[in-house]
């Protein structure tokens, strides 16, 4: 398959990407992470039936270092909110605390596996713990949307599932700042790691400011446009040139543009529903990056990984049920919950394949994969069990072609 | 790119604008600095980025003085280009060319879409002797120009006259291409209406076509003339008959489709936009289809067959806010600054004779089709620019004549770097004078109300 012949069936998925966020087809179409995109994209891709080759998929890295930084941008903007509603402070506290439990204990897990199953270096054991307690410290809010709107679900346990996933981000973002820091080569070597994560992060607070101030009083759309993706553009490839985290930095704009801005619902309305347009083709392009024919002890690493994540997140949920009320008595369906994952976790594992291509990044990308059809296989079901054993749903299906009864959680 | 006119913008405005300006140029500035090697699609996504911030803040600065967004775009990617600050290298100029393609594609599109059938009849006159006029003319003018100063250009040395008047009519005819994307892209920033503007953009559509010809029909006659063994042959035209033939039925049928798709679709015009500028372009280069002239054909058919014009239009103004600023200031970036340096007392003198038979011509043409004032006074504004097509047809020349080929193509490259970036400017203070720029505000609307607190 040529470059162009590619291009047009990544466009293709785009046009069905923005036709799912369009209202013409019935939300809830689909799977919730679009786990079959990366389907799609592993059997064409070079593992399977090759229609797709290495090479050809390489040419597509700037589309994919933009792609991902895109995504980075979005989750900024949309971080403070949940439609119109403000996400509260102690959602947020408690989504970062979660996602930093769950990184930390499947980051623990993956340390000493790999330091007794693998014959990798330390700095790549250190490197391949922290990046995959990153890709699994995530929870879609797609999937959280894509129940809510399926079936109709509407209370506390509802919005609080919509804000921990929501803020789960935040914790990835920053913490993918600090591994690229930490591994960043050739460039700012006089530089501390700390310092590093701050111009990484300090780049995207101050293109956040300068398109704020670009976008002044008043707002004009098209104008917007050009800001919007120059600013992005600038920071995603100045962050990548200094070999640190492009979708950090694209995260650090999109938060800052949230809270600075006078025009956020507007830059919120503008760019959110770009989100599915972009993420299709980048599950596509995942899919034929991933490479399954790694040594047996890192796939076992990655059973490890799933495992020790499946744990964390059901313990979180049976902590949360002893402590929140909405979630009481639903601990375990909630914690199942939250293992959904996709956008942020993928778009983290492919940066840094594209950036630190090797056996590390290939074990993170599988990871990261493996995580999103996990997660697709449990996440939804165990969030609508939720809802409905809190009362939140109705426990039927609605019928083909129902409108959805509460408006988009976009 | 923005609209003209809006708001008037205060001084704080401004200087946030040239801080901005400041901050992106430096940001670049430093990164370039910290890390002078870079991986190639690296420095892609950088430059766009780049070029698009930077483009839109020089041309909003640069509007104050009067100057057209367009010089704002160039000025920006000549002053990041390779030639004076080195933030955007060459390899990134030539890696930003599917840009090019779709943006080219674009402007045919909405070049096609803008011509109406009968804004077309009430200037069909005027455009009929504007064309004769500007297609002979200027050419026989321009090429005795070049001739007489032949003697002062290294790659002519040691030519006799025939092969002097040969190379001199292959200038000719370059000196009579338009530069279709300046004009769409001053109209676009001023939504100029008028007879002026209505008469500027048939005419540079439809010489498009002409100098396609123009340039079949002087290969052919410069052939022989240059070279001893050369004679002429009918085979060129018999091949630019098909190709154009192709090319006008490629972009019918084209233009059908899109007309339907926008009857019964409508929407993700921007993605369907960006495969058609993306795909079909190469596809059409494969195939021998003059893509610029498909485009057009297309544009033409949605807008005189259906009634899907103004939707067709408005996607195009939409995709083309950020396509267009990266072309030119790609464009910009691409101007070769030293080789100016080096050659801009022939260029200067070049481009003087151009613009002055170019005028004398507008005149005249004006005078036989009894033109309104107006266009008799300002007609001749939009032919000055010239952009990527002349280019094109300095590669097409070089190509078939390589014992000269590059010199001629530089002296090109520098006269065309002149024009580039006086046209605009000429035609967008014609069109001021003219009264045909939209002085009315664009759409502003206040921001969303923020959403209660819980």
């Amino acid at each position: 398959m040529n470059a162009i012949a590619f291009l047009l069936g990544l466009l293709v998925l785009a046009y069905l990407g923005s036709i799912l966020v369009g209202g013409r087809a019935i939300r809830g179409f689909g799977l919730a992470s679009g786990a079959e995109y990366l389907v799609l994209g592993f059997v064409l891709g070079p593992q399977v039936l090759s229609v797709v080759n290495r090479p050809l998929v390489e040419t597509f890295q700037p589309v994919l270092l933009v792609g991902v930084s895109w995504l980075g941008l979005v989750l900024g903007v949309s971080y403070l909110r949940v439609g119109q509603r403000r996400v509260p402070v102690p959602h947020i506290a408690l989504g970062v605390a979660l996602s930093a439990l769950v990184s930390a204990c499947v980051s623990v897990a993956v340390f000493f596996g790999a330091s007794y199953f693998s014959p990798l270096p330390r700095v790549e054991v250190i490197a391949l713990a922290a990046t995959a307690g990153i890709v699994c410290s995530e929870t879609t809010r797609h999937s959280v949307r894509w129940v809510v709107e399926r079936y109709g679900a509407k209370g506390p346990l509802a919005d609080l599932a919509a804000d921990t996933a929501r803020a789960s981000a935040l914790f990835a973002a920053l913490s993918f700042a600090v591994v690229s820091a930490w591994l960043s080569g050739a460039a700012l070597q006089g530089m501390s790691v700390f310092e590093r994560v701050l111009v990484s992060l300090g780049l995207g607070v101050v293109l956040g400011f300068t398109a704020t101030l670009l976008l002044g009083r008043e707002f004009r759309r098209d104008e917007s446009w050009g800001i919007l993706l120059g600013t992005s553009l600038l920071g995603t490839g100045a962050a990548a040139r200094l070999n640190l985290s492009p979708i950090s930095t694209t995260f650090a704009m999109g938060l800052t543009l949230a809270i600075v801005s006078p025009h956020r619902l507007d830059i919120k309305a503008m760019v959110t529903p770009t989100e599915k347009p972009v993420l299709l083709p980048l599950l596509l392009l995942a899919g034929a990056y991933v490479n399954v024919k790694l040594p047996m002890p890192l796939l076992v690493l990655v059973g490890v990984a799933l495992g020790a994540k499946l744990l964390a997140r059901v313990s979180c949920g049976a902590l949360l049920s002893l402590t929140l009320k909405p979630a009481r008595g639903v601990g375990l369906e909630f914690g199942g919950s939250m293992l959904s994952c996709g956008a942020l976790g993928l778009a983290v594992a492919l940066a840094f394949s594209v950036r630190h291509p090797g056996v590390v990044a290939d074990t993170v990308l599988l990871l990261a994969s493996v995580g999103v059809l996990l997660g697709e296989w449990l996440g939804p079901g165990a969030l609508r069990r939720a809802l409905a054993r809190a009362g939140e749903i109705k426990t039927e299906i609605p019928a083909e072609g129902a409108q959805p009864t509460l408006p988009s959680q976009v | 790119m923005s609209g003209h006119g809006g708001p008037k913008k205060t001084i704080a405005t401004r200087a946030i604008q040239a801080a901005s300006l400041l901050v992106t140029f430096g940001v670049l500035y430093g990164v370039t600095r910290v890390t002078p090697e870079l991986e190639t699609h690296l420095g892609t996504v950088t430059a766009v980025g780049f070029l698009l911030l930077a483009g839109t803040l020089m041309s909003e600065l640069l509007e104050t003085i009067g100057l057209p967004h367009l010089s704002g775009y160039l000025l920006a990617g000549i002053i990041g280009g390779p030639h004076i600050l080195h933030l955007v290298d060459h390899h990134t100029v030539t890696e930003l060319s599917p840009v090019n393609t779709l943006a080219l594609s674009l402007i045919a599109l909405a070049g096609g879409a803008e011509l109406r059938l009968e804004t077309l009849r009430s200037v069909a006159r005027g455009l009929a002797w504007a064309t004769l006029i500007q297609s002979t003319f200027v050419l026989a003018c321009m090429a005795g120009v070049f001739l007489a100063i032949a003697r002062f250009l290294p790659f002519t040395q040691g030519m006799n006259l025939t092969a002097l008047i040969g190379v001199s009519l292959l200038w000719g005819v370059l000196a009579v291409s338009r530069s279709p994307s300046a004009c769409m892209g001053i109209l676009a920033q001023t939504r100029a209406k008028g007879p002026v503007a209505t008469f500027s953009l048939a005419f540079i559509m439809l010489s498009d076509v002409v100098v396609v010809i123009l340039l079949a029909l002087m290969l052919m006659l410069a052939r022989p003339l240059i070279t001893s063994s050369g004679s002429i042959s009918l085979e060129d035209f018999t091949v630019l008959g098909h190709e154009l033939l192709g090319s006008i039925a490629v972009g019918v049928t084209l233009g059908l489709g899109l007309a339907i798709y926008l009857r019964l679709v409508g929407h993700q015009l921007l993605l369907v936009l960006l495969a058609i500028g993306f795909g079909l372009s190469d596809t059409f280069a494969y195939i021998h289809v003059d893509s610029l002239l498909a485009f057009l054909a297309a544009g033409f058919v949605v807008t005189n067959l259906s009634d899907q014009g103004p939707k067709l239009l408005h996607s195009i103004e939409q995709t083309g806010s950020v396509v267009f600023v990266v072309f030119f200031a790609t464009a910009g970036a691409h101007l070769d600054i030293p080789l100016l340096r080096k050659l801009w007392p022939v260029a200067v003198t070049l481009c003087a004779s151009r613009a002055l038979f170019t005028v004398v011509a507008g005149r005249i043409s004006s005078r036989l089709a009894e033109d309104p004032a107006i266009l008799k006074r300002w007609g001749w504004s939009s032919l000055i620019s010239q952009a990527g097509l002349a280019l094109g047809l300095s590669v097409v020349i070089a190509k078939a004549f390589p014992t000269f080929g590059d010199g001629f193509r530089s002296l090109a490259i520098a006269a065309v770097a002149l024009n580039e970036m006086i046209g605009p400017i000429l035609f967008k203070f014609a069109l001021d004078r003219a009264g045909e720029t939209d002085r009315h505000e664009p759409e502003v609307r206040p921001s969303l109300p923020p959403a209660p607190a819980e």
